[in-house]
């Protein structure tokens, strides 16, 4: 019943583990705040509390729970990634597929548009939109990363689907009289997913940490909170100099096993998936 | 059927700044009967793959015709036009690998062909079936298995299969043999004479070895560096060859019945 | 077990190389595959060998055991590898890289033009060659390189350039030139004309025999599964079968009265623009190719032979004298 890829993949260790990582934070993260049943922006107790009983990781400047602040901001920065990196490989592997299939003139622009978005200066970009907005609720912040992060997955599409054009089962489906959509969907896109899924991991994982950068300087989410905004404030607040790690070191460890296990992972199915791309 | 190849040209332009441009076919012209086997013979790099992909109408070219039937087959613009050239005239390829996508199973080869009969799904099992059974193939030997799980031979006769699914005029057949074994090539050229013996199908050889082309064909025609350079029935090219790069072809060619001279 | 010793009249005969009992094996997740499985082969000097079968049937993998280049997954499970008199089998990789490999026996694998590292030119590959084994200075590799070059009919500015930039007929003759400059007694070149038109290859071919009649080499080994160039080089020749050799003799013998059944079919598909070919028709061989990590039981050609007898499920052949110097692994000839 299940595919002989899945099993495969996960007999590779560090697929496993990075999987492991990543999912066990986004669990905390998740059952977390079901369990843990405080507030995060409520203002709980006596500020900046050093950890206790009552407090596991302490409070912040403002009397807020850390420990519920860090379970709310795990989830909000996995849905701002996700939600920034679907953003982006919709429209990178759109761009990717036409232009590749495509070619000539069609190919050209959308090519010159994808390298345009390519060379401005993202963050410039974000600062822009952000700043814009006043009220900025994740999905926002997803939209501003995911609009600037997809040119490098169009490129690589694009080159994929100028390789597959020209191998000869493409040629086999058009002379069945297949229209394009359906060999676009049924020959091309097959032979890509493997790279797509990689790229998305990818884009889950520079998006997790653009929206860090976005915090950082104060353009993250209004509403809610995140990875991010907890870091943003701790800097803000001198918890760095005063020495108040409960605050910033949980978050900190957090967002980088994040990113770091999903670009584990993205390197497990590389290595799984590079090998059959070129024995064939 | 009829097929009229003229003057057909096809530059390739290479390089962003300075443009260079590669003839890879240089004024070829032809004709195909029903019934007759070709065989357009050349190394690599003389311009036989793009002739035939020009023909297939898989690439346009640079000035010249493909006539088929009376019909100008670039004339040919929308998808029932295009079905019914494909219907008629149709490709196998020399890799019987890359000939499948590799994350379909075979059965999608032979059932997508279906759409360019007239009687599709009710009575496409049995078609299907009995192609299989044409080229030699058991159903149950190959319906249902991915390409890596099958032989070279296998999959090629597959592709055969889809011809006699099809029953297309003519063939473009592109070195159908050289990526096969030795022992199982003779018993797919004889999938190629049953065509021919049915169906009346013309067949196109595409192909660097001389020795098939004397074999199997009712003419040869010789290509080097784009250009058509012999034309003749295989007697003529191997025993009265004109052109000097038949004649060096003639004498490099191994052959088993003489030896070379001064080796 | 029964040599196979081909060569020159029984009083002149000098055995060059001899392999006896070989057994090589890769080993894979399911198990071993018996790629090489027990085989005698002697050559003697002088002699130009054929090694032909159908891909699958060992020929790469035995020459990768009579060199000794056995690397990991391949295995040398038995066997014994003696190149001139010295037994060379039970060498360590440093040994054979310092006494046999360029100096008494040199190889050209299959995929020799694509291994070659494009950011060095001709020269520097002769570099490596020679430095390895030859104390002497720059200037006089390069003489050195260049004298065999002419010697050899092939443009000495080969040696200045990079791989990229000669034609693959080119590289192909310098490849095997750079094998040759230390005058191994034995060269080994597995399909080394199968990429080139035939023009090219019959210049590759021309540069094989010139190897022999001008001394550099004494016996070549022609790895191929192109009867017909064989046909015209090769004085004896070895057709092999599911890693075993099915039959043996010289070039005449094996050509116009081939006794094994497989050899049979096999001369018989060969297709070559003459008549005869066209007269004779082209024969081919029903099944599949064996499966080598559980071969067929007795002969392993059975379950395709149309001559199958009982015997042969159950009991394999013994490659046994038929006649002469000739050699068939075959129980309708014992």
């Amino acid at each position: 019943m299940v595919p002989p890829i899945i099993k495969d993949l996960f007999k590779i260790k560090k697929f496993d583990i990075s999987l492991a990582l990543f999912v066990g934070i986004m669990l905390t993260g998740v059952f977390g705040s079901i369990l843990y049943n405080v507030n995060p922006l409520a203002a709980v107790g006596p500020p900046e509390q050093p950890p206790s009983d009552r407090f596991p990781l302490g409070t912040n400047s403002w009397g807020r729970d850390n420990l519920a602040l860090l379970l709310s901001g795990i989830e909000s920065s996995i849905y701002i990634g996700l939600t920034a990196a679907l953003i982006s490989i919709a429209i990178g592997v759109t761009i990717g597929v036409i232009s590749g299939f495509k070619s000539g003139l069609t190919d050209s622009s959308l090519m010159l548009v994808t390298d345009v978005v390519l060379v401005l200066p993202s963050i410039l970009i974000m600062m822009l939109i952000a700043a814009y907005l006043k009220e900025r609720n994740p999905f926002f912040v997803s939209i501003i990363i995911g609009l600037t992060s997809w040119p490098w997955v169009a490129r690589a599409v694009r080159s994929q689907m100028m390789s597959l054009k020209t191998r000869e089962f493409m040629y086999m489906s058009r002379m069945a009289g297949l229209r394009d959509m359906r060999i676009i969907v049924e020959d091309l896109l097959p032979n890509m997913m493997s790279y797509v899924f990689m790229a998305f991991v990818l884009l889950m994982s520079g998006a997790m940490i653009a929206e860090a950068g976005l915090s950082m300087i104060g353009l993250g989410v209004t509403k809610g909170t995140s990875l991010g905004i907890i870091l943003y404030w701790a800097q803000i607040l001198e918890a760095v100099r005063r020495g108040l790690w409960w605050w910033f070191i949980p978050p900190g460890v957090c967002l980088v096993a994040l990113a770091t296990s999903l670009l584990l992972l993205s390197t497990a199915l590389d290595e799984y998936f590079s090998p059959r791309l070129k024995g064939g | 059927m009829s097929l009229d190849v003229t003057n057909l040209k096809k530059v390739f332009v290479v390089g962003l700044f300075r443009r260079k441009e590669i003839q890879a076919v240089d004024n070829v012209s032809f004709n195909v009967k029903p019934g007759k086997f070709v065989s357009l013979v050349g190394e690599s790099g003389s311009g036989k793959t793009t002739t035939a992909k020009m023909i297939l109408r898989l690439l346009r070219p640079t000035s010249g015709s493909v006539i088929f039937d009376g019909k100008n087959v670039w004339d040919l613009k929308r998808i029932n036009e295009l079905r019914w050239y494909w219907k008629n005239v149709h490709a196998i390829f020399q890799d019987p690998y890359a000939s499948y996508n590799p994350l379909h199973k075979i059965d999608r080869i032979l059932y997508q062909a279906l759409a360019l009969i007239a009687n599709q799904n009710t009575e496409g099992d049995s078609v299907v079936k009995k192609a299989l059974t044409e080229v030699g193939l058991r159903s149950n030997d190959v319906l249902g298995k991915y390409p890596h799980e099958l032989s070279g031979g296998q999959r090629q006769r597959i592709m055969v299969a889809r011809c006699f699914i099809i029953k297309p005029k003519l063939i473009l057949a592109d070195e159908p043999i050289s990526m096969i074994d030795a022992s199982t090539r003779a018993s797919v050229l004889q999938l190629f004479s049953k065509l021919k013996e049915e169906y009346k199908t013309s067949v196109i050889f595409i192909t660097h070895d001389l020795g098939l082309a004397y074999y199997i064909s009712d003419e040869i025609m010789i290509m080097h560096n784009g250009k058509i350079v012999e034309k003749g029935s295989p007697e003529e090219v191997m025993d009265n060859p004109q052109d000097p790069y038949t004649k060096r072809l003639r004498e490099d060619v191994p052959l088993m019945y003489s030896k070379w001279i001064g080796f | 077990m029964n040599t196979l010793a081909l060569g020159l009249k029984e009083v002149e005969r000098v055995t060059l190389l001899k392999a006896e009992g070989v057994k090589a094996y890769y080993s894979i997740r399911q198990g071993y595959v018996k790629a090489v499985d027990g085989l005698d082969l002697v050559i003697d000097k002088g002699i130009t060998l054929g090694v032909a079968g159908e891909s699958g049937c060992g020929k790469s993998t035995l020459m990768n055991a009579l060199m000794m280049n056995v690397k990991l997954p391949l295995h040398l499970i038995e066997g014994t590898i003696a190149l001139d008199g010295e037994v060379i089998s039970k060498m360590d990789r440093s040994m054979l890289k310092k006494k046999i490999w360029g100096v008494q026996a040199s190889m050209v694998p299959q995929s020799a033009l694509n291994a070659l590292m494009p950011t060095k030119r001709i020269m520097d590959f002769v570099r490596d060659v020679i430095k390895h084994h030859l104390n002497v200075t720059d200037s006089e590799i390069v003489s050195m390189a260049k004298k065999r070059f002419e010697e050899l009919n092939l443009r000495v500015e080969a040696l200045d350039l990079y791989p990229h930039e000669l034609s693959g007929g080119m590289k192909q003759r310098a490849v095997i030139a750079v094998s040759t400059l230390l005058n191994p007694k034995l060269l080994i070149v597995d399909e080394p004309t199968s990429a080139l038109d035939v023009s090219t290859q019959k210049q590759v071919l021309k540069m094989l025999m010139e190897l022999k009649t001008t001394g550099i080499t004494e016996s070549i080994i022609f790895v191929t599964h192109d009867i017909a160039v064989l046909r015209q080089i090769a004085d004896y020749i070895v057709i092999m079968y599911a890693g075993k050799i099915v039959e043996s003799g010289s070039t005449e013998d094996i050509l116009h009265d081939p006794k094994h059944p497989y050899t049979y079919c096999l001369i018989n598909a060969v297709v070559t623009p003459e008549p005869e070919v066209r007269k004779r028709g082209l024969t081919s061989i029903p099944g599949e190719p064996p499966d080598l990590i559980n071969p067929p039981g007795g002969c392993r050609f059975h379950p395709r032979c149309v001559k199958a007898m009982d015997e042969c499920g159950s009991v394999e052949p013994v490659l046994a004298k038929f006649r002469g110097n000739r050699l068939v692994a075959c129980h309708l000839f014992k």
